[in-house]
């Protein structure tokens, strides 16, 4: 089996995508200013290179055909991280970004601070709780192996996340039925909603966890495009018999100082004047990137 | 006995839980507090008796087990977190680890009914129903913030399970001012006398039927407001009295799903009891995922809000 169709933003370049995130985190913020609730703010900037680097590189999808069979399948396992997949797929072309903006948790909107598959068509799965999303995916990758299709299923999950016993229950179904297929990503964070990880849940030796349970496992910079490319690029055949995790080390936060590493921003909102510092910390670390 | 309430007073009712462990703490070196990394409003428990702080991560199941653990060493512990997540994830651990062998686990927590915007994965609304079914648990749903602390009081001296069910918990309405009623687990209170309909309520919707209350006086209707905080074990006997002092006139409000929460459980009165009701309605959550949204859109989408609860009992009381 290989991949029958490549993917159309497979094309983009890492520079490209760089401004993508760049983008994407503008609009968050946009967001989180403008939403009088909580923005789960701290895990979306966590995710949000990730997320360009899937959406707009690594899965194989349709905004215009959104239940192909061959499509890749995405599982937001960390479901609180859902507004930044909706930008994200917004700006693949999946929805509309003024939509998203004008009805974000409001009163029968298709937005809301966990994705609901029933009322936004386009997202994979209904996700919120942790620690459902990789039990899920072993299901498709299942299906898709019986079915003989080439897709690939991958999962994003929270390294709090992975606390779950479910998580691990899953990682060994995966290894047992030699799902190749798989691939789980971790936003190495190394925060949780209330502590900091190894202060009260011991998570090291992180990488080395997955591979006693038999998985391929690839340690990128969750921050670093060109690293999140490659990995992308090298992961095995579908075909293959054993799953891959990337385990991206990344920072809670990440673009915006005052919300880096601090267990406050895990979620809030932000007032105007706290937008606009926001919005000059993102700019000034961008143009220091792109120096 | 009528209560007299205040209304407007806010309080957040996780701050009570705070304050009330670290209290009890002091009081009872064997009381732990546990929590799969909900615990922002554990600090000063925490910072006070750290080696008897547990939290776990995410990891509801194991907080439960560990919980049952202590509790079978002769330990106090309550376990403080998202009743979504503890009353489903957990179910099994609750059921067989902590209800069969009868423990003195306290499960405490927030997001009971369609509150706090975080979708069907983070609503609590099916957890009256399967709490209620378990043999030896208590079960209590509380809308007045400061009655948590004293109902975390009480349930020091208990000898098995309790489960203790509020909303967000962040900002909460006063309903009774401190010391003008008993409460005490398993006994209703009448917030609001009044003899031509009762209607029968639990946690945040008793602010909105006090409400519902005020507004019927002024048209001449007495509604009574029963607070049935504790829905098991059930206040039988305030039931019976209430449904023959109000001709057999039932409402039953709650932010639970219809079928399964207090309604199921007046009506099990009502049945068990062969009592004679002239009308009976119930409002709570229909069956659906109920979608995102404020809670009092929510409520008024679903068909439980404030006018809908008063459009009911104007039917019951024929006038509708
Ligand atoms: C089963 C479950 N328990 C608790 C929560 C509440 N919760 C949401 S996010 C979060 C922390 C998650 O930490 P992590 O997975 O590391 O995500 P991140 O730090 O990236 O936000 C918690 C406790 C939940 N959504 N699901």
């Amino acid at each position: 089996m290989s991949r029958s169709t490549p993917t159309t933003a497979g094309a983009n370049s890492v520079e490209s995508l760089e401004a993508l995130a760049f983008e994407l985190r503008s609009k968050l913020l946009e967001l989180c200013g403008t939403y009088e609730g909580a923005v789960h703010i701290g895990g979306d900037l966590s995710v949000a290179d990730i997320l360009v680097a899937l959406y707009h590189y690594g899965l194989n999808v349709d905004p215009a055909d959104i239940a192909s069979p061959e499509r890749d399948r995405f599982i937001l396992s960390k479901g609180h991280a859902a507004v930044c997949m909706y930008i994200a797929m917004a700006m693949r072309g999946f929805f509309s970004y003024d939509d998203i903006v004008d009805t974000y948790g409001q009163l029968d909107s298709a937005y809301g601070m966990h994705p609901c598959k029933v009322q936004l068509p386009g997202v994979e799965c209904s996700t919120g709780s942790l620690g459902h999303g990789l039990p899920l995916a072993v299901g498709m990758a299942l299906s898709a192996r019986h079915r003989g299709e080439a897709h690939r299923v991958f999962t994003l999950m929270g390294d709090g996340e992975t606390g779950e016993g479910s998580v691990w229950e899953a990682v060994m179904a995966a290894r047992s039925n030699e799902l190749g297929n798989m691939v789980a990503i971790i936003d190495r964070n190394r925060q949780l909603m209330t502590s900091f990880a190894e202060e009260r849940v011991v998570f090291e030796p992180y990488p080395d966890k997955w591979r006693a349970f038999g998985w391929n496992v690839v340690e990128v910079d969750g921050h670093d495009m060109t690293e999140l490319v490659t990995a992308i690029d090298e992961l095995p055949e579908p075909s293959s018999r054993i799953p891959t995790v990337i385990i991206a080390e990344t920072v809670k936060g990440k673009g915006v100082d005052f919300m880096e590493r601090n267990l406050a921003w895990h979620a809030g909102s932000l007032g105007a004047e706290d937008l606009e510092k926001a919005r000059a910390s993102l700019s000034s670390g961008h143009q220091g990137e792109t120096a | 006995m009528p209560v007299t309430f205040t209304f407007g007073e806010m309080l957040s009712a996780r701050s009570v839980i705070g304050t009330t462990l670290a209290e009890l703490g002091e009081s009872h070196d064997n009381l732990w507090v546990l929590t799969p990394d909900i615990g922002a409003t554990l600090v000063e428990f925490r910072e006070k008796y750290p080696e008897r702080f547990v939290d776990v991560g995410l990891a509801e199941q194991v907080c439960v087990g560990v919980a049952a653990g202590l509790a079978y060493d002769g330990n106090i512990p309550v376990v403080s977190g998202m009743l979504p997540f503890l009353s489903m994830r957990a179910l099994e651990q609750i059921r067989t680890d902590v209800c069969y062998p009868n423990l003195p686990v306290k499960i405490i927590g927030t997001h009971g009914g369609l509150v706090g915007n975080g979708g069907s994965t983070h609503y609590a609304v099916e957890d009256l129903a399967l709490m209620c079914s378990l043999t030896n648990m208590t079960v209590t749903s509380i809308g007045d913030p400061m009655m948590v602390g004293e109902i975390l009081r009480q349930s020091m001296s208990m000898s098995g399970p309790l489960y203790i069910r509020l909303a967000v918990g962040k900002s909460d309405k006063v309903i009774y001012e401190a010391g003008q009623h008993d409460v005490e687990i398993g006994k209703g209170i009448v917030a609001r006398d009044g003899d031509d309909v009762t209607l029968f309520t639990h946690g945040t919707t008793v602010s909105q039927a006090l409400d519902v209350a005020d507004e019927l006086a002024a048209d001449g209707k007495s509604v009574r407001v029963v607070d049935l905080f504790t829905l098991k074990p059930i206040d039988e006997e305030l039931i019976v009295r209430c449904v023959d002092e109000t001709g057999g006139r039932v409402v039953v409000l709650e932010d639970h799903v219809a079928y399964g929460g207090l309604a199921s459980r007046v009506a099990d009165v009502v049945a068990d009891r062969g009592l004679k009701l002239t009308a009976f309605e119930r409002l709570g959550i229909p069956q659906v995922y109920a979608g995102f949204g404020d809670d009092e859109e929510l409520r008024d989408k679903h068909g439980y809000g404030h006018k809908a609860t008063v459009e009911a009992i104007r039917r019951v009381l024929g006038t509708g």
